[in-house]
This record gives C-alpha cells, structure tokens and sequence, in this order.
C-alpha cells in the first residue's frame, strides 16, 4: 500500500493542480488551527480558573456574614450580623461533624515593620486547620501551634513578599517584626500562589482578638467537608446556613447577610461550565473542520471524475476495486494529514507565541495537551479517510468499459 | 483457446433493452491473428469487451484456456485480466504523468513484481519495441506510433495469451499504422493470440482470419481472402 508508486501518484495529483491543492489544504489547515487555537484558550480559562482555585482547598465550606436587606421578627434591614466566637463553637460542635475549621479575622492594610523597613500589609488570624483549608505550603519554620492560640502568642507566619520587601537578605525565623506596632516574633513562612496569598501575615486568632480587637468577633468561618461528596457537603451547608439564620433571626431569603460558599460545588460548577466551553469548542472546530474535510472530498471527486478514464485503463490491466480504493483514499488523508499538521504547528507556534503575553487572574497556560493534539490527529484521519472514501467509492464501482468510454 | 457459446449481451434503455450481442458462438485457437470487423453499432466493439472481461454478458458461456469466465467476481476478473490478456486501446490510455518505462511496468505493479524486477522487466519490452531510447519520457513528449509502441510493450509485459487491440491504428497515419501492424504481427509470431477490432479492411486483411459483425450477428468468419457464410446464429471455426 505504501509504495513509491502510489507517493509519485500522490505526488502529481497534489502538484498536478496547485492552486485547487493550495486552497483545498488551506481549508484544512485553517479548520485545525482554528480548532487548537480554541483548544489552547479554553485550556488556558481552566487553568487559570483553577489556579485561582488552588489557593483553597476543594473540600471547604467558607461562612460569611454581611448585612442584612430583608426585615425578620421584627427586625429592620441594614443590621449587621456579626459572628462570634461561639458561633464557631456551636457549629462545630453541635450541628455538624467537620473534620476541620478555623476562624478567620483579617486586617487589611496593616503596618508591618522590620528594623527600618516597613510596608502594609493584611493581617490574618486563624486558628491551627487553617494551613490546610487555605492550602499554605510551609517553606521554612513552623505553622501555628494550638498552644499559640491557648496562650495567646505573639507570633506570625509570613508570605515569601515579605522576605523579599522587608527582611531582603536576613534570616526570617525567629526575627521580631511589629505589626501596627506591637511586636510579634515570626516562626515560619509561606509560598502560594495567587494575588494577595504571599503577602499575607498570619497571627493566632486569639491573639488577634486579644490585642487588635478586644472581642470574640469573626469575620469568616472556613470549614473542612472531609470526604464528604456534593450531596454531603450541600447538607453541611444547609445546616450550617440554617442555624446561622436562626441565631441570628436572617430571613430565609436575605442572601446578603449570611453567605455560606461551598468549593466543592463551585468547582462542579465550573466543571460544568467548562465541559460546555470544551463542548462548543469542539463543535466549532468540528464544524470547521467539516468544512474542511468537505473541501478534500469536492477535490477527491473531481479527481476521481478527471481520472475515470485513468482507473478504467488500471482495471484493464489488473487492478483490483482495492487497490483503486486505498490510492484515493490514501491521497484524500495524505492531503488531509499534510495541511492539517501544518495547521497544528501553526496552532501550537501561536500558543506558544501568545501564550507569555496572556497571563492573567483567569487565564493561564494557554497549553495544547497531548490528549487534543492527538485528538485533532485522530480527527483528521478520519476526516481524510472519509472524504477519499465517498469517490473512491464511487470510482470503484465504475466498471472498467464504463471508465474507458468516459468522456 | 477462445470460445463464446451463445453469447448474449443487451444494454438497457428507457422502455426497454438494445440487444447488441445475439447468441455469438466462436472459437480462436491459440496463436491466431483475428480481425473483427463491422459497422458501427454491429457490436464489434462489446464483443472485444467480453473477451477482454472489461465487460459482462446476459446469457451464454464463455471459456478462457480452461476455465469458465461466466460469473467472476469483480477480483477474480481482475485476476484472469492481469495473467491471460493484455489490452491495446485506439487512443494508447497511457497514464500522463508516468514515463514510458512506468507505464509499462505498471500491470507487474498489480501482479506484485518486486520494483528492481518490473523495472528491468519493463526495460527489456521497452528494447524490444525500439523504445528504450525512450523510457524516461512522458507519453506527451512521444508521437503516436511511439505511444503506441509503448502501450503494445505494457500489453505484452505480463505475457499475456491473448492481446486484444481496440481499433489500435484508428489515430495514427498509415505509415505509423503499418508500423503498429507490423509489430503486433511479430507478436503473434511469437505465440500469442491478437484480436483486433478494426474498421479498415487494409488491417483485417494482414490477419489471419476475418469476422464480420452486423447487428450483434457473425455474418461472416474466414481466413482472409475466404468468405464464408454464416450459420443461422453465427459461425465458428
């Protein structure tokens, strides 16, 4: 099947009209470019939907409280509903069965200060599971301790931007920094990813409370759903939202004063979006390709036709319906294969090009996987297979005296 | 060698059939040289067809060498075409973009002859028709005599028993035909039957034998410079 013969023959039908071959492997070229290009970009929307992911772990639930817009008991809008410690602590231990939580409290634009260096940056207090929840790859020293938070130590873990803007070339760990002027000791440091994850300084909760505020309040509750599945992480969060609204007297429906986020089901929901991104992807550039492919099997045809008389003087001297068949269709996924590589380098080449210049909070990586490439492959083989197939086809069933009287 | 019994062959048309072949009977021995004559529309032309099994027949029983060529399949025809025949067309139906060489060593191509052989083989055939001068040329750099010298080499590459030459000087001037006619009767000297349909009693008249077609009926079978009558559905030898 693959002989010299049959290149030199594909050889002249390619070069025999060049400008039809050109525009026909243009077609081609441009329906798998069109289509890694797309690949590349929904790619790059996921991966960077899914970094901004990774600063948190899956399995979270994250309780926020707001203000309130609706009337309840009584009760006019615009109140604040403010959690407390012990709302942590009832939830946690009495209406569900997290594996893990932490309180969180945060500070924005707090002073830190090193010797003479000093910059702002957000303070966070939370408790001993939050490395976990957050996703907090400890680089050096230790994270907090449940004893920093019983005794309320004065102690920080700090992101890698601090290293680079406040203590440059000296030893981080164990250094005392002061933070809006009260001086902590600092016991390990991160790096994450992310906008804001590094330049972060972490503090025991109690601490937080204890020093900044003077109060049990809590700005977010971050809990651990474990192993629990969607099902199981939409109860937790039902019960969770349920007993805040009636701690709290929130109507059912005020969406702005109790906010419980569950990761898991966001993720599934952008699973979702993103399996119909690839889904249209697919189906335009399956469409394009269509084209494409529709062109190789015009061109196939009128080959076909412009050769009748040619397979009729073949079957003459010997040659089978096979024979005749694998020629034009080898010539169809020849024609396919060449212009639909080329059409893939240039789509990967534009990827790469394109791809440093198209960082962003939600777009990243603009990458063609080896999964779609060979896909496209795939895609193109069969493409080219059944373009040459419907004349070959055809051609074959002409028989020998038929093709030779063709005019 | 040869032998149709009966041989019935129509072709379909609007409201009805054209009857084109009528119950031919004949034998041709091996090693003879046949002419088949007749006007146009006598069915001479389909008649080389189905010998050639470029074509099928409605009724009766053709026999190559031994063998029944009633109801082959597509690959079988394909087959017996490639050992037993070779084909020599009016109009040389040689492939353009092939060299005289390659398209004479094209049918060894489909009898799966390594390269290396059907080079060296088509070469020979090629020297033997006075063309080797000529093997890396394309059929539109040679004339019609040379084109038709080539087409003559690729019918006879596979060694064929039988050549059948469809109007084979029908294009070419008459010194190029006697040319052609000569060759092909140093081809039937060396063994090999050659039928030819022609329309120019000069050709018939160099072959051994004549038949003439009218209406899809043999009205006269003889050596040449012989006539003799036909029988009531044909005639045979």
């Amino acid at each position: 099947m693959f002989n010299r013969e049959t290149w030199i023959e594909i050889a002249h039908t390619v070069t025999a009209n060049p400008l039809r071959t050109a525009l026909t492997g243009l077609s081609v070229g441009l329906g798998i470019f069109i289509l890694v290009v797309m690949q590349g970009l929904g790619f790059g929307l996921q991966n960077g939907v899914q970094q901004d992911f990774g600063d948190e772990a899956r399995n979270t639930v994250w309780v926020r409280t707001g203000t309130t817009t609706l009337p309840f008991r009584g009760r006019q809008p615009n109140r604040r509903v403010q959690m407390r410690n012990e709302d942590e602590q009832r939830i946690t231990e009495q209406v569900i069965d997290a594996p893990a939580w932490s309180g969180r409290r945060m500070m924005w634009g707090s002073t830190v200060g090193y010797q003479s260096e000093q910059g702002n940056y957000p303070i966070v207090g939370v408790e001993p599971d939050f490395d976990d929840l957050e996703l907090l790859p400890l680089m050096g020293g230790r994270w907090l301790h449940t004893d920093d938070l019983a005794k309320e130590s004065k102690v920080c873990v700090v992101g890698e931007n601090l290293l680079d803007e406040l203590f440059k070339q000296d030893e981080a760990i164990g250094a005392f920094v002061t933070l809006n002027g009260i001086t902590f000791r600092v016991v390990g440091h991160f790096s994450k990813n992310g906008r804001w994850g590094n330049s972060m300084v972490y503090i025991p909760l109690t601490t937080m409370q204890r020093v900044f505020n003077g109060s049990d309040e809590v700005d977010q509750m971050v809990l651990s759903t474990g192993e629990l599945d969607l099902a199981g992480s939409t109860a937790m969060v039902e019960a969770v939202d349920g007993d805040l609204r009636l701690r709290h007297s929130v109507h059912p429906d005020d969406q702005r004063a109790v906010r419980v986020r569950d990761n898991q089901e966001e993720f599934a929901m952008f699973e979702r979006i993103f399996t119909g991104i690839r889904l249209f992807i697919w189906i335009i550039g399956g469409f394009t390709l269509l084209a494409g492919a529709i062109g190789v099997a015009n061109i196939m045809a009128i080959v076909v036709k412009e050769r009748t008389v040619e397979i009729g003087v073949r079957k003459a001297l010997g040659a089978t319906s096979g024979s005749i068949l694998s020629l034009i269709v080898i010539e169809a996924i020849s024609l396919t294969l060449i212009s639909g590589a080329l059409g893939l380098i240039a789509g990967v080449a534009t990827l790469n090009v394109v791809a440093p210049y198209a960082q962003h909070d939600y777009f990243a990586n603009p990458e063609v996987n080896l999964r779609v490439t060979l896909t496209a492959l795939v895609v193109l083989v069969v493409a080219g297979a059944i373009s040459g197939l419907v004349p070959a086809l055809r051609a074959v069933r002409i028989r020998p005296i038929e093709a030779l009287r063709y005019e | 060698m040869l032998a149709l019994r009966g041989i019935e062959k129509s072709y379909p048309l609007a409201g009805g059939t054209l009857p084109v072949l009528k119950g031919i009977d004949l034998n041709i021995d091996q090693g003879e040289m046949v002419a088949i004559m007749g006007s146009s529309g006598s069915g001479k032309s389909t008649l080389l067809n189905v010998l050639g099994l470029l074509d099928g027949f409605d009724e009766g029983s053709y026999t190559l060498g031994d063998v029944d060529m009633s109801g082959l399949s597509e690959k079988q025809g394909a087959r017996y075409r490639s050992r037993f025949l070779g084909f020599v067309f009016q109009s040389f139906n040689l492939i353009a973009f092939k060299t005289a060489l390659e398209n004479v060593a094209l049918p060894l191509f489909y009898q799966k002859v390594a390269r290396r052989e059907r080079q060296q083989r088509a070469m020979e055939m090629l020297g033997k028709m006075g063309m080797d001068d000529r093997a890396d040329y394309l059929p539109s750099e040679l004339s019609g005599g040379q084109k038709q010298r080539v087409a003559i080499a690729r019918a006879l590459i596979t060694s064929p028993r039988v050549i059948l030459a469809d109007e084979p000087t029908g294009a070419l001037d008459s010194t190029t035909s006697h040319e052609v006619m000569q060759v092909l009767r140093e081809v039937n000297a060396s063994g090999i039957t050659v039928i030819i349909v022609t329309h120019e009693a000069d050709i018939a008249a160099q072959c051994d034998r004549t038949i003439r077609l009218h209406d899809g009926v043999i009205i006269e079978d003889g050596r040449s410079g012989e006539v003799v009558e036909p029988t009531a559905r044909g005639a045979s030898t």
